[in-house]
């Protein structure tokens, strides 16, 4: 990710969190930080949005896969969303479309994620 | 996705890791970042989410951890490696499943614990020529799934890529120790170096009681002169050196001549003449980083009316460091006691000053000089002159150009 995490929004019962345009140097570790402080303040229910994310590449997987193991840990929820076909593939490559649920829209996850109990 | 299809998007991926971590390798980032983006590609390429990458350290015999994911803080997690330990390491080439692999595990020895404690399941040894440099240390895929063929081969470059990289950093360290031991010695040469003619201008300025600093002085004012006219710095740095050096051949003087209170004769003025030349033949031995040092010398008695000594040279033949001289020596000489008169009121030194311009003293030397005097009174320049002079002479040079009693630059009209 060639910048910081562009945005979150914290709903009753989960928080969404935006991703930049690109998710493909060490700066992304930032989004583990900032999934990190929901984490620790008890936000168990984390939506990632890739709406604007172009690009991720081996160091964004990584990134990735740090989170969804944080979360797993915590007994969390962890959705993605609005994932480009390319960064689908790249999951779905990777195996790790079948450990994680995949929306089309931001919409969808929340609706989903705050339905789940 | 069908299988050529997912062979085909796996090989690009791959591919695409291979291209981002040499670009990686060879940026001018910080090492410590270098590594663990490494480390983080490598683990993003696998989908594991712990690893790490150890240096080795020839000396211990141990393995740091410089860069980890997934593990938390492992800086304690030291891996001792026993010498079998390390040649088998050097001898594999290859990644290791150290989770099935029993002879991997046999050989690993002691630093099996220390693997075995951050859940290590894949270990690709750092080797260039038959060093060992380092080790990664992989875990788990977090898909579950079980590491392939391709991926230990591909694996194996990656370990090779940074290896190389590990190699060259530290060789850069190596390098940057000699830089580093040498600029220390260096800096003590030239330590020593300024001390060595700083004690041979006090032993000049030892011959003669009443010249107690002379050298010091003239030093100073050539440097400040040279300034003001823009020398460069290390043309500067040569003149202070000059100065400093300027009366070196009154050594070879004899000491009564040089301290005598009343008028030489012929023979004794023929000899102390004849110190710019001694100083000359004896700086001209010496191999100066400055050039000019033993002409400045030579030359510092030369007059612009061509009535100096020892070469009687024009104007045009003095070079500008001499003119310099000429005019520091010779404010010098008249702003300090001497053992034939006291020393000459502010009035008089730049009655006399004036009065051999354009005869004694060159035109710029001289309104630079003066100029320099002048800002340092109205205090636009740090003080380089006036500190050195006597503070009764200052206060009253000070006071005479500021009401104007005595005006710097009359001679100009």
């Amino acid at each position: 990710m060639s910048g910081k995490v562009k945005n979150f929004k914290e709903l009753e019962g989960c928080v969404v969190i935006y991703t930049d345009n690109y998710l493909n140097d060490i700066e992304g570790v930032k989004l583990e930080d900032e999934c990190d402080v929901f984490l620790n303040r008890g936000k168990k229910k984390i939506v990632i949005d890739f709406a604007n994310t172009e690009l991720v590449n081996s160091i964004g997987i990584s990134i990735l896969v740090g989170i969804m193991e944080k979360v797993k840990k915590r007994n969390g929820i962890l959705f993605f969303s609005s994932l480009k076909k390319v960064n689908h593939d790249i999951f779905n490559m990777l195996g790790l479309t079948k450990h994680i649920s995949i929306f089309q829209t931001e919409e969808e996850a929340i609706g989903k994620m705050l339905a789940h109990e | 996705m069908n299988d050529v299809t997912y062979g085909l998007e796996r090989l690009l991926f791959n591919l695409d890791t291979l291209a981002e971590l040499g670009e990686e390798l060879t940026s001018p980032k910080d090492f410590n970042k270098i590594v663990k983006s490494s480390l983080y590609m490598i683990m993003g390429n696998f989908s594991a989410f712990k690893g790490a990458i150890f240096q080795f350290d020839h000396g211990k015999k141990t393995a740091k951890p410089i860069a980890s994911k997934g593990i938390g803080d492992i800086n304690d997690c030291v891996i001792k490696l026993e010498e079998e330990t390390i040649k088998e390491l050097v001898a594999l080439k290859t990644p290791i499943d150290i989770s099935s692999n029993k002879k991997a595990t046999s050989f690993l020895g002691v630093g099996k614990t220390g693997l075995e404690k951050i859940k290590v399941r894949i270990l690709a040894p750092l080797v260039v020529r038959e060093d060992l440099l380092g080790l990664i240390a992989i875990g788990e895929k977090f898909s579950g799934e079980v590491y392939s063929k391709d991926d230990f081969r591909l694996l194996s470059v990656i370990a090779h890529h940074i290896a190389v990289s590990l190699h060259n950093q530290s060789l850069l360290r190596k390098l940057m120790g000699k830089y580093d031991e040498n600029k220390k010695l260096y800096e003590n040469l030239i330590c020593i170096y300024y001390d060595t003619i700083h004690a041979f201008a006090t032993a000049i300025d030892a011959k003669d009681a009443y010249t107690k600093g002379h050298s010091h002085r003239v030093s100073a004012y050539c440097a400040a002169i040279a300034n003001e006219m823009k020398w460069s710095q290390d043309e500067t740095e040569g003149i202070r050196i000059a100065g400093l050096l300027h009366d070196i051949g009154k050594i070879a003087i004899d000491k009564s001549i040089i301290n005598k209170d009343r008028p030489l004769t012929n023979n004794e003025f023929v000899e102390l003449n004849s110190h710019p030349v001694i100083g000359y033949e004896i700086l001209s031995k010496v191999k100066f980083p400055w050039t000019g040092i033993p002409k400045m010398v030579r030359n510092h008695h030369e007059r612009v009316d061509g009535r100096g000594y020892p070469d009687s040279l024009g104007s045009n033949e003095i070079s500008l460091g001499s003119k310099i001289m000429t005019v520091a020596d010779s404010f010098d000489a008249m702003t300090t006691d001497r053992p034939y008169r006291p020393s000459l009121t502010p009035d008089e030194v730049i009655m006399e000053l004036k009065k051999n311009y354009n005869k004694q003293f060159d035109r710029d030397v001289l309104h630079n000089f003066f100029s320099i005097i002048r800002k340092e009174i109205v205090g636009e320049n740090k003080p380089a002159i006036m500190p050195f002079l006597s503070s009764s002479f200052a206060d009253e040079l000070k006071t005479k150009v500021l009401n104007r009693t005595i005006n710097l630059f009359s001679f100009e009209k």
